[in-house]
């Protein structure tokens, strides 16, 4: 039977950049939190095009936009919703808890 | 730990040559600049298109298609700034107006951005860069090149080999599978819309297009060949953005009919920042990057000197 994976404290909610996007590190992994305004969500932080740091990229209600190519992801499922990003980022769940954002990961 | 690609931006960003705080400011779009440029756009057409008519049964009518020719070659940078949705903030706004402008200069737009994509991911790096113009050896070539010539040979070989479903090796590693049909596709819609308007002047015996469109289109592209080769040509092939790119700073008509492309050097730099605020990032990066500040004229007499002085350096046997 499959194990659900754990709920980690990443960062206190309010240290979250206001709409926009946040660097954190879960282990050896780079992530990108995201305020939106319908909550916050999470992916990898490396955009599975170029390898480029979302966390340097433009972010728009729940847009992030790749800072090397302009490619861009829906923050909520991850999908690609401009070119040359064609491919499903991996997005993680969240939740807030104690004044802490948790991630599941 | 995972690690992300080293970008210029990212580099700019580790040496402290731009805040994070700086960035996010700069990185800001909005849709009201891009309207107005774009009000300003149509009305200029307008004009020149007003001259073409004025002009019609003179010899006149040359130097106004030029006139014509010189705006409608700007719809590449257009074409450009919507391919790094940096026109408004409204993302499909950019594609359409993409696709406009690419209508209009024969470059199919999502084509245009796989490739322009590979032209920020290996700048000015031979054999890797797909945009990247060689420094020319001779004067001829020179000429050659600014004659448009081979730019246009090399676009239509380009559209008929998409529309014949072909791709050629490089295409194959910068345009991914899940696109290759969509790139056909594009290539065939605009030979279509092409023969259809053809067609329609043949049918309605009305010949405008050929003299307010395709003719100036061809008359004003070696303006857009001077412009391109400012950008790169003459700089090192290497990485680094501080030296393989020029901005040049060109008077306000200059800026205006370029989007602000001039500044390419800090385009490249942050290609998210949108091209109104390309002058402030000019101010915050201008120590750190190569400027020309005599503009495109300056960047073409150091192309030149560059060919000239190569020349006599073969011709000495060095």
């Amino acid at each position: 039977m499959a194990t659900e994976k754990p709920w980690r404290d990443v960062i206190k909610a309010t240290r979250l950049e206001k709409n926009w996007v946040t660097r954190v590190e879960i282990g050896p992994r780079l992530i990108a939190l995201y305020d939106t305004p319908s909550g916050i969500y999470a992916s990898l932080a490396l955009c599975n095009h170029g390898g480029a740091d979302l966390c340097d990229g433009y972010f728009d209600g729940h847009v992030i936009e790749c800072p090397l190519h302009q490619g861009a992801f829906d923050v909520r499922d991850g999908t690609p919703v401009s070119a040359p990003a064609t491919r499903v980022m991996r997005v993680f769940e969240t939740r807030v808890e104690n004044g802490m954002v948790q991630v599941r990961i | 730990m995972s690690k992300a690609i080293v970008t210029p931006l990212t580099q700019a960003l580790a040496e402290g040559k731009l805040t994070r705080e700086e960035l996010k400011g700069f990185m800001q779009r909005s849709n009201g600049p891009g309207l107005r440029h774009l009000a300003l756009w149509v009305l200029l057409l307008g004009f020149t298109s007003t001259l073409i008519t004025l002009a019609w049964n003179s010899w006149l009518i040359w130097p106004a298609m030029f006139a014509q020719g010189v705006v409608l070659v700007h719809h590449f940078s257009l074409q450009h700034e919507c391919v790094h949705y940096t026109v408004f903030r409204t993302r499909w706004l950019n594609d359409l107006m993409g696709q406009i402008c690419g209508l209009i200069i024969i470059l199919p737009h999502r084509f245009f951005r796989y490739e322009h994509c590979d032209h920020h991911t290996y700048t000015q790096l031979t054999g890797d860069d797909p945009e990247l113009i060689p420094l020319p050896r001779t004067i001829g070539q020179y000429l050659l090149y600014l004659s448009a010539l081979p730019y246009w040979r090399g676009k239509f070989t380009e559209l008929f080999r998409h529309a014949a479903g072909r791709l050629s090796a490089a295409e194959l590693r910068f345009i991914p599978k899940v696109e290759h049909r969509a790139v056909y596709r594009d290539a065939r819609r605009m030979l279509a819309i092409y023969a259809a308007l053809f067609l329609a002047m043949a049918l309605t015996g009305w010949w405008g297009l050929i003299w307010y469109w395709i003719i100036p289109l061809f008359l004003g592209e070696p303006v857009m060949r001077f412009v391109r080769m400012t950008e790169h040509v003459g700089r090192p092939t290497v990485a680094q953005m501080s030296e393989n790119t020029r901005t040049n700073l060109v008077s306000a008509p200059w800026r205006f009919l370029c989007w602000n492309m001039n500044y390419h050097a800090e385009h490249h730099y942050v290609a998210s920042v949108p091209f109104h605020a390309l002058p402030h990032l000019h101010e915050k990066l201008k120590d750190h990057i190569f400027v020309e500040p005599g503009g495109y004229f300056a960047a073409h007499r150091d192309i030149l000197r560059q060919i000239l002085q190569d020349r006599r350096q073969q011709d000495a046997g060095v």
